[in-house]
C-alpha cells in the first residue's frame, strides 16, 4: 500500500489535482501528504501488506474540519480536525491530527491527539501523542512519551 | 544488572513468595511472587516475577505480571511478556508490542 511505486504516482496526482483547483494551500498540503506517507512506512502499515487493499487512502488535510460520521473500508489519513464517529480499516490520526469522538478500525496509529474511545485490534501510539479515553484493544504498543489517560481493555 | 553495591535492594529469586509489605530504598527486583505492597527506588520485575499488591517506584519495568495498583513517578516500562492490571499512574509510559495493560490509566 506505502511503497514506493503506489506511493509517487499517487503525490503527482495530488500535486495536479492541487494546480487544478487551489493555489493558497499548495506550498503546504504536500508537505502534509508525505508525511503521511513517510509515517505510513515507518512500520505503520507492516501488518496491512499481508492483506492487500487496493484502494488509496482517504486523507483529511491539515485545516480541515470534519463533523459527522465517516465510515470506510480502506485506509484513512487524518492530519485535521474530525469531530463525530469514525469507522474506517486502518486510521492514522497524524501529529496535526485530532479525533473527537469513537474510533472504530482494525489498526489505530496515533500521533497526534484523540479525544473519545478507541476500539481497534492493533494500536500504535506515537510519542508525542495524547488519548483520553476508552481503549479497547487486541495488541498495543505505546512509545515512550505517549500520554494516555482512561481505562484500557485488552480484548 | 545487579551493581557491585547490593545495599538498600531486594531480590526476589524464583520460586519464592513473600508476603507482607516491603519499603525497599535502592533496587527491588522480583522474580517470584510478591504478595503484598512494595515501594522502591526501581522495581524490576522479572518474566518469572508477579506483584500482587501496590507497588510505588520511580521508575518500573515490567517482564512479568503486576496486578491491583501501580504508580511510577518517573517511567514505567511494560515489556512484550508483561502484564499489568488495575490502576495505573504514571508520569511517562511506554508498551512494548505484545505487553498487555488492562485497567484504568492516569497522567500524574
Amino acid at each position: 500500500m506505502f511503497s514506493k511505486k503506489s506511493n509517487e504516482p499517487e503525490v503527482n496526482s495530488s500535486e495536479n489535482s492541487e494546480n487544478q483547483y487551489t493555489e493558497a494551500t499548495s506550498d503546504s498540503t504536500p508537505e502534509v501528504e508525505q508525511a503521511s506517507y513517510d509515517a505510513g512506512s515507518n512500520g505503520y502499515s507492516n501488518g496491512n501488506s499481508g492483506r492487500s487493499n487496493p484502494t488509496k487512502p482517504s486523507i483529511i488535510s491539515e485545516g480541515f474540519e470534519f463533523v459527522g460520521t465517516i465510515t470506510s473500508d480502506g485506509v484513512l489519513n487524518i492530519s485535521g480536525v474530525i469531530k463525530g464517529k469514525v469507522t474506517a480499516k486502518s486510521v492514522l490520526v497524524d501529529s496535526t491530527g485530532l479525533v473527537e469522538g469513537e474510533l472504530f478500525s482494525d489498526q489505530v496509529m496515533v500521533k497526534g491527539k484523540v479525544l473519545g474511545d478507541i476500539n481497534c485490534d492493533e494500536l500504535n501510539i506515537g510519542p508525542l501523542a495524547e488519548v483520553d479515553g476508552s481503549v479497547s484493544y487486541d495488541s498495543v504498543h505505546i512509545q515512550r512519551g505517549g500520554k494516555i489517560k482512561g481505562h484500557f481493555i485488552k480484548k | 544488572m545487579v551493581e557491585a553495591n547490593q545495599s538498600g535492594c531486594l531480590f526476589v529469586g524464583e520460586g519464592v513468595v513473600l508476603k507482607g509489605n516491603f519499603a525497599v530504598p535502592d533496587i527491588a527486583s522480583v522474580s517470584g511472587v510478591v504478595e503484598g505492597d512494595l515501594s522502591a527506588k526501581q522495581v524490576i520485575v522479572e518474566s518469572t516475577g508477579l506483584i500482587r499488591g501496590k507497588v510505588t517506584a520511580e521508575s518500573v519495568d515490567i517482564r512479568g505480571e503486576v496486578a491491583e495498583q501501580l504508580t511510577a513517578s518517573r517511567s514505567l516500562i511494560i515489556r512484550s511478556s508483561g502484564k499489568v492490571g488495575g490502576s495505573v499512574h504514571y508520569a511517562e509510559i511506554e508498551i512494548e508490542k505484545g505487553g498487555s495493560l488492562h485497567g484504568d490509566l492516569h497522567l500524574l
